[in-house]
């Protein structure tokens, strides 16, 4: 006797989208529903027309002739662009190194217990609170002539005015060190956290072993952190990599294109030339940029 | 009567009131026509109020016309108008940059005010400036004013040091020098559009500029390698202030008020705009340069009427009306700048301002503009204007590095930039 197959049983599709159906889904879905629309219209859709823009030759008011990857080619070939890529480099990396190293020694002072300790966490978080045309601004002011606050100090100990903003070398520098000034107090109180999240335990056992402080602070404390370490120091890349503020106020991205990193680049392919296509194309170089670090810093994390 | 005929001639009657009161409200419930003027700011805070008391004045004489003035200030200017432009919000009618209109003609913005310009006298504009206006066989903008780069030097410093106003190049270098001691310097500039100016005006001033005579790009020419290597020599001498490279025109000015500097170059309202040193502020003559030739750089302020324009009758009828009536704005409002009309420049205001009188009568008849050589206008002298790589080079110059290679860089961008 042969066994009649059930003609009445549904389709995997069927079932699926009656899954789909379901409260515990449709419920999720529809609370996502406006973030998801959002992100859209505000990210991606602004993002693929950006990256539509890369392959034209349009201007400000015209969208232009699609010209295929003419720009990237005339991007990659251009000495400007290598110059950008290697200062927006140079400027990430110092920032990162500096921010760290100072917002990681306030973070460890900043756990002991003494007088104050408030007022001073308030007060090391003022550059950060600070607006960036206020801050950037009086920084200028502090450092453009040899009347400048700086250079006041500087000929006060018998030394020569140095003219911060009027030299390449010291431009790179000054924008720099405004940088890490604008960026340790995020670093800072992010590490604080963490180091205050370490549980004492690690510390006393460290000391029961008879470890100094620096081999707690390099086999427990330094390794406790290193995940925190790790996406903070993502973030200040992509901060710093996106940083238009610091160059363009206190230098416009001079003396003689010093400063001009990507970001100060893009802005002048697009506004001071009209050439939307270039400026898209640099900013998806530096996207693509971005991506690849955020990718390799991601895969270190995972790792750790 | 009966009743239903009673009602029938009152509801009559009502209807025809009804439509007379309609007809006679017609004219009074009419909208006047609206205007959008944007005016960039050209000059200081007093200069806005100036502006929108010379619209207020319009819009009372014509009733039939709503002008709606804007202020737009200089920062992201280009941004504002590109953006009003693609949005479909551009203005009916603007104010701009020396090239702006140009530009904007060129990407179909702008329409053509030619029908203006045959309303009015030709001869009545400062020479040359109908001219920087004319592209493609029509005027795409109208000039309302000129800004032109004068060189001034400090009275009290010059006395002091026992040095003679110079009258060439060789003895402006020699001054400088001299003038360079015990904190001071010869010359202060800046980093930005300030100091580019010193390579338009120095290069045209020595019978050179940005393009040879057929439109090419000539950066590289003989005569602007010389005048760019006498500013390098300048700054060889130690005559130009270090903090130069990284000022704005404010702080250059700021400087030279204070008497940091002797020399300055810039607009030709500045001594009026030095209050308390005003009387120590003199004008150099223009300077021979080293073959001879004498000239300065000058920007023809353009006013322009925009595609968008759903009421060009009005707005053009506009245009000259304010063309015709734009003393106020800097007997009232302070612009910087001097006027394009020559009835105007005429005015008390100007004539019995030294100063103003002597730039007028000595810098104005030699002043060329951006195009120089070429003559005329085209779009890509905006691109030039804005696109930064001249503050680069002078920048690098004011920084002392050798000319060559940031010549060559700057030469094959502005060829780049001619080939768009």
């Amino acid at each position: 006797m042969t066994v009649a197959l059930d003609s009445n049983e549904a389709p995997a599709w069927r079932t699926r989208a009656r899954q789909m159906l379901a409260p515990e889904f449709v419920t999720p879905a529809i609370l996502l529903a406006p973030s998801v629309l959002l992100l859209l219209v505000v990210i991606a859709y602004p993002m693929v027309q950006g990256f539509f823009f890369s392959f034209t030759d349009g201007s400000l008011m015209k969208g232009g002739d699609v010209v295929g990857f003419e720009n990237y080619t005339k991007l990659l070939t251009s000495p400007a662009f290598w110059h950008s890529l290697r200062f927006s480099a140079i400027f990430a990396a110092c920032n990162i190194a500096g921010c760290y190293l100072l917002g990681l020694g306030l973070a460890l002072l900043l756990q002991m217990d003494m007088p104050g300790r408030g007022v001073f966490r308030v007060l090391l978080l003022l550059p950060w609170i600070v607006p960036s045309l206020v801050s950037i601004v009086s920084w200028r002011w502090m450092v453009n002539d040899e009347k400048a606050l700086f250079n006041q100090v500087i000929t006060l100990f018998g030394g020569d005015p140095i003219y911060f903003l009027s030299n390449s070398n010291w431009a790179v520098t000054i924008v720099i060190l405004i940088k890490i000034w604008r960026s340790f107090p995020f670093m800072m109180l992010s590490l604080l956290a963490a180091l205050q999240s370490i549980d004492r335990s690690l510390y006393e056992a460290a000391a029961i072993d008879g470890a100094t402080k620096w081999q707690s602070f390099w086999n427990v404390t330094l390794p406790q952190i290193k995940n925190i370490s790790i996406v903070l120091c993502l973030l200040m890349t992509i901060w710093s990599v996106n940083d238009f503020d610091t160059p363009w106020l206190l230098a416009q991205g001079g003396p003689a294109n010093a400063t001009e990193n990507l970001v100060v680049l893009a802005y002048r392919y697009t506004f001071a030339r009209n050439d939307v296509g270039m400026g898209a194309a640099t900013s998806f170089v530096t996207l693509f940029v971005l991506m690849a670090l955020v990718f390799f810093l991601l895969r270190l994390q995972r790792r750790s | 009567m009966s009743r239903p005929n009673f009602m029938r001639r009152n509801m009559i009657k009502l209807a025809l009131a009804g439509t007379a009161l309609g007809l006679c409200a017609g004219p009074a419930l009419a909208q006047p026509v609206s205007i959008d003027f944007w005016d960039m700011i050209w000059g200081g805070p007093t200069y806005p109020a100036a502006a929108q008391a010379l619209v207020d004045k319009y819009n009372a004489e014509h009733p039939d016309v709503q002008v709606v003035y804007r202020s737009v200030p200089w920062t992201n200017w280009y941004e504002t108008f590109v953006t009003a432009i693609a949005s479909g919000s551009a203005p009916d009618i603007s104010t701009g940059a020396g090239f702006q209109a140009v530009q904007l003609y060129d990407q179909g913005a702008i329409m053509p005010v030619d029908e203006v310009v045959a309303q009015l006298d030709a001869n009545d504009f400062a020479p040359g400036a109908l001219d920087a206006l004319r592209y493609d066989d029509h005027y795409v903008g109208l000039p309302w004013a000129v800004d032109l780069r004068v060189l001034f030097y400090r009275k009290d410093v010059l006395e002091a040091a026992g040095v003679a106003v110079p009258t060439n190049w060789e003895e402006f270098r020699a001054a400088a020098k001299t003038l360079t001691a015990d904190g001071k310097f010869g010359l202060v500039s800046s980093g930005d559009s300030g100091g580019m100016h010193w390579i338009l005006a120095s290069s045209i001033n020595n019978g050179g500029g940005l393009f040879d005579a057929d439109g090419n790009a000539a950066l590289n020419g003989e005569r602007t390698t010389e005048a760019l290597q006498y500013l390098t020599d300048l700054k060889t001498d130690g005559s130009v202030n270090p903090a130069s490279v990284g000022y704005v025109n404010d702080d250059a000015r700021g400087s030279f008020f204070r008497g940091e500097a002797a020399f300055l170059l810039n607009g030709p309202l500045l001594p009026d705009q030095a209050g308390g040193v005003k009387d120590q502020i003199g004008i150099v003559p223009p300077m021979q340069a080293l073959h001879g030739d004498v000239g300065t750089v000058y920007w023809v302020n353009n006013i322009m009427v925009y595609n968008q324009t759903e009421h060009p009758a009005e707005t053009m009828a506009f245009l000259k009306w304010w063309s015709d009536n734009a003393l106020p704005l800097w007997t009232e409002g302070k612009a910087g700048n001097l006027p394009a009309r020559q009835s105007i420049q005429a005015d008390a205001y100007f004539q019995d301002n030294p100063s103003v009188k002597y730039i007028i009568d000595t810098y104005l008849p030699v002043s060329k503009t951006m195009s120089a050589a070429v003559g005329g206008t085209f779009p890509q002298l905006n691109e030039i204007d804005g696109d930064g790589f001249l503050m680069s080079l002078m920048q690098s110059i004011w920084q002392g590095q050798p000319l060559g290679d940031n010549l060559a860089a700057a030469q094959s961008h502005l060829e780049e930039i001619m080939a768009d």
